[in-house]
């Protein structure tokens, strides 16, 4: 689709001059210079229309209303000129002459002619010779009813084909991974998937083989497309030579619905539309959005829709009585919680009472919780992360950066997880502008990750170090290498003006103190700097925006400044309350008597697993708010089944603070509850009103009480800001009058997608196969999301920050023991997470754990790689298998936070919650 | 105003007297039904006993009543059900919504579902009017399931897979001489139409002649033949 910013043409060979060089993902830089782009004229099949400077012919048509057909151009990828559909008559010096539009870049004055009879000559040949070897088994086709081939022949194309032989056959469709499926048969060579694979994901396991009419896309042998982007090549397949396992023969695009929503797989937020079929959730598509995730999806956020059908989804409240979980009422249920809640509260008074969690509920549902924690119940101790994250007041309180400040940043300074792992769309987005206009890109990191071939400079610490490394960085110490000295000499010019810092916890086997130490030295030695958190898990933003933190109340207010809190909700907590460790800690020594799980697993997720299994097994009531089972479900003593995503209408904020829709396609299964409406509903049961009968109530109040969601009602929601997400707060009114931030020139927001980008959408959208397909009727649910700019300071309307003090001591660097190795323990993109447990497609994705270590450790060692090993840590000690890893320093060793299976031994085990450092001793084990 | 004047006006009578009579007794005596005639479908195999319902789920898509339900699924391969990849996992017809306009035959691309020429079939109970694969699919011979809430008559059950398409696939009415549905089990195969069009062959649509005309009028360098 084409978006309100220049070109999203990522070449920069067909950019003319130096306005448009700001294309793509720099669209906040546009907005700012406040230069309005210059114009030049074409004449388009008779009729002068105006056209960016450097856009591509067939863009231009586009938005002049011109549909010119296409199969390999895509907005999002750099022309090939592949297909030769798109040929069109371009006046030259000698009269009109066949160009491809997806490779002509528009110039002043140009005349062009799309309908002429020696166009319609030209996409008659191209069809009828794309259709010689295609086996037209369209009803059998997953592709059929939304194929830009077929839609494109009834328009374009002849009515016959003069070819009679026999066509070119394959063995029909072999898996090239265990997501996708390929039939060479159907492929018509249009390039777009080993592109996609080469270009945007980095991931080549795809390309052409053999010569002619032999030619074939296929995986090198032996090697499966193993990457995590594998879906997106179903989605730009502009056949259906590409399909989904998991969506195979599962439904026709005529009996689609589709809803647009946010992905709430992991904290980006990527926008994407939901299909179902027959009241099942059957495909996720991306729907391109300028600001996040460029229509890309990651494989986990594509076909994790598969758990909420899964046969283990909680349906029926669950209570448990002789040692088993048994299906009762809600009314039981919730009476039974609510009773023994009273007697707690009545002994030991709400501090006795803790929630964890709340990443997987919407903004609305967390606002709820909320109110239900901290009104109702009266407890400050909830906590939305599980001590695997950032500070909430720090993530409220640093100024913020956009994905999109971060990929346009004069200097990225990225210290984090591995962003393929944990945020996998933001790699794309990263990997995209280093490719396309070279972003300077800083990682500082433990181990190499996917940025380190990407990086300018990519620095090494060994855990527990980091604070040194940034000091190095900053000047105030010494450098330990010429790499650090030119990357500091990049980063501290003017201030830290234009410096992004990309912010998270590397590693769950260190305590957050050096994250937060080394942000804190960023923030006072760079003013100008701007932070972009990452967070862990779906919606933690938001829950944290929603008060789901202790010591703070919806809005990033502090529960001191809650005046109008207090009025509005009868009472607060009189004290802060412990954050996700301390209340396991006190939950451990028998303070805290009652514990709520919304979707938090601290079993799996909390860093230390036997602090976790000790203050589950000490709490007197666990009660899980919960969709699927998990490791933590056997300690608990009420389930309350909740609604998964598709199935409850909301909004979710992303990493940036971005608002956007949740929408709802399916009705949850069985008896399973809105989280909202369990609150309010718990609530009743304790003899209190939450005083929502429906989630616009608890917007409407959100608005009136929150600041930060001031402007945010019912109305903005069901308009464009709903529509499209937007930053928060809301500032300044856009062209159709709502709230929101708009970027300079944005003409209403709303533009039209290119149906070819992702047929399935633009499909669904019109409704079966129509005769003109390809031609966009209507303004498709796919819009491009204005591109926030980050918030001025200063600027008028409700406060957007938290005020954060860094803190002024630093840590003090552990001493290196030179017997151990110093463990960095990261999640991954398949793991043992729930919902990558609970899709069938995945499950069999997520790798068993094993321990890596660079090969020097090994040989120390004297064993292989691939032997098993003792892994000796102060909690305790493990079995696990050991792999060499050049790309592990020596010193360290990597292991996955959370293993596939739930009983598995994990880093969990060996870290000690609170402890700088984890420090691991291997030893070979006894022969026999 | 003459004597013979009453018996003027009695003319037509007596004319329709000494003709055939064409009230028939219904329901004990039937009318024989022309071959088109829209009646309960039902689903083909192949010679071999495979299904040719592929499980596209045109006709579910085309249907205006929205009476057809239709999923499909993978094929097993040791016991494929149809020939290919897909297969037609589930297909219902509900009657109480069928009106039998056929287009769903017209969509089918293997000529899967067709229409016997049974109207005469009401049921007792909601249910039964939704016919699953397991009552619309024909028997071993090729014939379709008798019921026993239908009443089958002669002839009724013959050349139920014959159906010819009052289109083609490239648009051209005319058929004269093609035979559109392949070999099958039982009754399927009846003499091909004389061309139903009327129209000139050129002036129907193009055909593979007026491709070749037209390829002698394209400049040579444009690929055509005309010099």
């Amino acid at each position: 689709m084409t978006t309100p910013s220049p070109s999203p043409s990522p070449s920069g060979a067909a950019e003319v001059g130096g306005g448009a060089a700001q294309a793509g993902a720099s669209g906040a830089a546009a907005g700012d210079s406040g230069a309005a782009p210059q114009e030049v004229t074409i004449t388009l099949d008779g009729r002068e229309v105006a056209a960016r400077p450097g856009e591509l012919l067939i863009a231009a048509a586009e938005r002049a209303g011109v549909y010119i057909p296409r199969f390999c151009y895509h907005p999002r990828m750099r022309q090939v000129g592949m297909c030769r559909m798109c040929l069109v008559e371009v006046k030259g010096p000698r009269g009109f002459s066949l160009q491809p539009a997806c490779f002509q870049p528009v110039a002043n004055g140009m005349e062009v002619r799309t309908e002429s009879p020696a166009v319609k000559k030209a996409q008659d040949g191209v069809l009828e010779f794309l259709l010689v070897n295609h086996p037209l088994d369209c009803p059998v086709c997953d592709k059929g009813g939304e194929c830009p081939l077929q839609d494109q022949t009834l328009t374009f194309g002849p009515g016959e084909t003069r070819f009679v032989e026999e066509k070119r056959h394959w063995s029909k469709p072999i898996p090239v991974s265990s997501l996708v499926e390929l039939d060479r048969e159907r492929c018509i060579q249009c390039d777009r998937c080993t592109r996609f694979a080469k270009e945007v994901a980095g991931d080549p396991f795809i390309t052409f083989q053999g010569r002619g009419d032999h030619t074939e896309v296929n995986t090198f042998p032996d090697r499966p497309f193993a990457s995590y982007f594998s879906g997106n090549t179903v989605q730009i397949c502009p056949v259906g030579a590409l399909t989904a396992s998991a969506y195979r023969f599962k439904a026709r695009p005529w009996d689609l619905e589709q809803v647009e929503s946010t992905c709430t797989t992991c904290a980006l937020g990527c926008r994407m539309v939901v299909q179902s079929s027959s009241g099942e959730v059957v495909r996720h598509l991306g729907v391109d959005d300028e600001a996040v995730n460029h229509s890309w999806l990651c494989d986990k956020g594509r076909f994790a829709f598969e758990a909420s059908t899964a046969p283990s989804r909680r349906t029926h409240p669950l209570l448990r009585s002789d040692a088993r979980l048994r299906p009762v009422s809600w009314q039981v249920a919730l009476s039974e919680v609510a009773g023994r809640l009273r007697a707690v509260l009545a002994t030991d008074g709400p501090g006795a009472v803790g929630v964890l969690g709340g990443a997987r509920l919407t903004n609305e549902d967390a606002y709820a919780w909320a109110k239900l924690a901290k009104a109702v119940i009266g407890t400050d101790s909830v906590d939305a992360q599980l001590d695997d994250g950032l500070p909430a007041e720090l993530v409220a309180g640093l100024p913020p950066a956009t994905i999109a400040d971060a990929c346009a940043a004069k200097v990225l300074l990225f210290l984090g997880p591995d962003p393929r792992e944990e945020l996998p769309v933001l790699f794309l987005r990263l990997r995209g502008a280093v490719r396309d206009h070279g972003l300077d890109l800083v990682e500082l990191s433990p181990v190499d990750t996917s940025l380190t071939d990407l990086a300018r400079a990519s620095l090494r610490y060994r855990p527990g170090q980091l604070v040194d490394l940034v000091r190095q960085l900053l000047g105030s110490l010494p450098p330990a290498n010429p790499a650090v000295a030119a990357a500091r000499d990049r980063l501290v010019a003017g201030g830290g003006e234009g410096v992004v810092v990309a912010l998270g916890r590397s590693s769950i086997a260190e305590s957050e103190e050096q994250t937060v130490a080394a942000a804190g030295l960023l923030r006072r030695m760079l003013p100008g700097a701007t932070f972009l958190p990452l967070l862990r898990r779906g919606n933690v933003r938001g829950a944290l925006d929603a008060g789901l933190a202790p010591g703070l109340l919806p809005g990033r207010q502090r529960l001191a400044d809650g005046g109008a809190f207090a009025t509005a909700w009868g009472g607060l907590p009189g004290a802060p309350g412990r954050g996700a460790r301390a209340l396991l800690e006190a939950a451990a020594t028998g303070q805290v008597r009652a514990l709520f799980l919304l979707g938090a697993d601290p079993l799996s997720d909390f860093p230390d697993r036997s602090l976790a299994r000790r203050a589950l097994e000490a709490v007197e009531l666990v009660v899980s708010v919960e969709a699927h089972p998990n490791a933590s479900s056997e300690h608990v003593d009420v389930v309350l089944p909740a609604a998964a995503p598709s199935e409850r209408a909301g909004t979710t904020t992303n990493c940036e603070g971005r608002l956007s829709p949740v929408g709802q396609k399916v009705v949850a299964p069985g008896l399973a509850w809105p989280d909202w409406a369990i609150a309010v509903e718990l609530a009743a049961a304790l003899g209190a009103d939450l005083g929502f009968a429906s989630p616009a109530d608890i917007v409407a109040e959100r608005a009136r009480l929150a600041p930060l969601f001031a402007g945010v009602t019912s109305a903005v929601l069901a308009g464009t800001v709903g529509r499209m997400g937007a930053l928060l707060p809301l500032r300044g009114r856009g062209p159709d009058g709502e709230l929101g931030e708009w970027p300079a020139g944005a003409t209403g927001g709303l533009e039209r997608l290119d149906p070819m980008a992702v047929p399935g959408i633009a499909s669904v959208e019109s409704q079966g196969a129509p005769s003109e397909a390809g031609v966009v009727r209507a303004a498709g649910p796919v819009v491009a999301a204005p591109v926030g700019g980050r918030m001025a300071a200063g600027d008028d309307g409700p406060a957007a920050l938290l005020s954060w003090e860094p803190p002024e001591a630093l840590p003090a660097t552990p001493p290196v023991d030179a017997y151990s190795l110093r463990l960095v323990a990261a999640r991954r993109c398949y793991d043992g997470g729930t919902a990558v447990q609970a899709s069938p497609s995945l499950a069999a994705l997520a790798a068993s754990p094993a321990l890596r270590a660079h090969p020097s450790e090994l040989e120390r060692l004297g064993v292989a790689s691939g032997t098993k090993v003792a892994v000796r840590a102060a909690p305790g000690r493990l079995e696990l298998v050991l792999e060499a890893d050049a790309g592990v320093p020596k010193g360290v060793a990597v292991l996955g936070a959370v293993p596939p299976a739930a009983d598995a031994p994990g880093a969990s085990a060996l870290v000690r919650a609170g402890d700088p450092v984890t420090e691991i001793r291997l030893e070979t084990l006894e022969a026999g | 105003m003459g004597a013979l004047d009453a018996l003027k006006g009695f003319k037509v009578t007596f004319k329709q007297i000494f003709e055939p009579r064409v009230t028939s007794s219904y329901p004990d005596e039937k009318r024989p039904k022309p071959p088109r005639f829209h009646g309960r479908h039902v689903l083909n195999r192949y010679e071999d006993g495979m299904e040719k319902c592929i499980g596209c789920e045109l006709c579910a898509g085309v249907c205006p009543a929205d009476c057809i339900y239709v999923r499909g699924a993978d094929n097993p391969p040791d016991h494929p059900v149809s020939p290919g990849e897909r297969y037609g996992f589930v297909y219902e017809i509900n009657y109480l919504r069928c009106i039998h306009c056929d287009l769903c035959v017209e969509a089918c691309p293997t000529q899967a579902i067709t229409e016997s020429k049974l109207f005469e079939f009401s049921f007792t109970d909601r249910n039964d009017a939704i016919y699953t694969k397991a009552e619309l699919v024909v028997r071993d011979d090729g014939k379709p399931q008798q019921l026993p809430w239908e009443d089958w008559r002669e002839g009724d059950d013959l050349l139920t897979s014959g159906w010819m398409r009052a289109t083609s696939p490239a648009g051209v009415a005319d058929q004269e001489g093609r035979r559109h549905w392949s070999g099958e089990l039982g009754y399927g195969s009846r003499a091909p139409e004389r061309g139903q069009s009327g129209l000139d062959p050129a002036e129907a649509s193009p055909s593979l002649e007026l491709r070749k005309e037209e390829a002698a009028k394209i400049p040579v360098r444009f690929g055509g033949r005309a010099r």
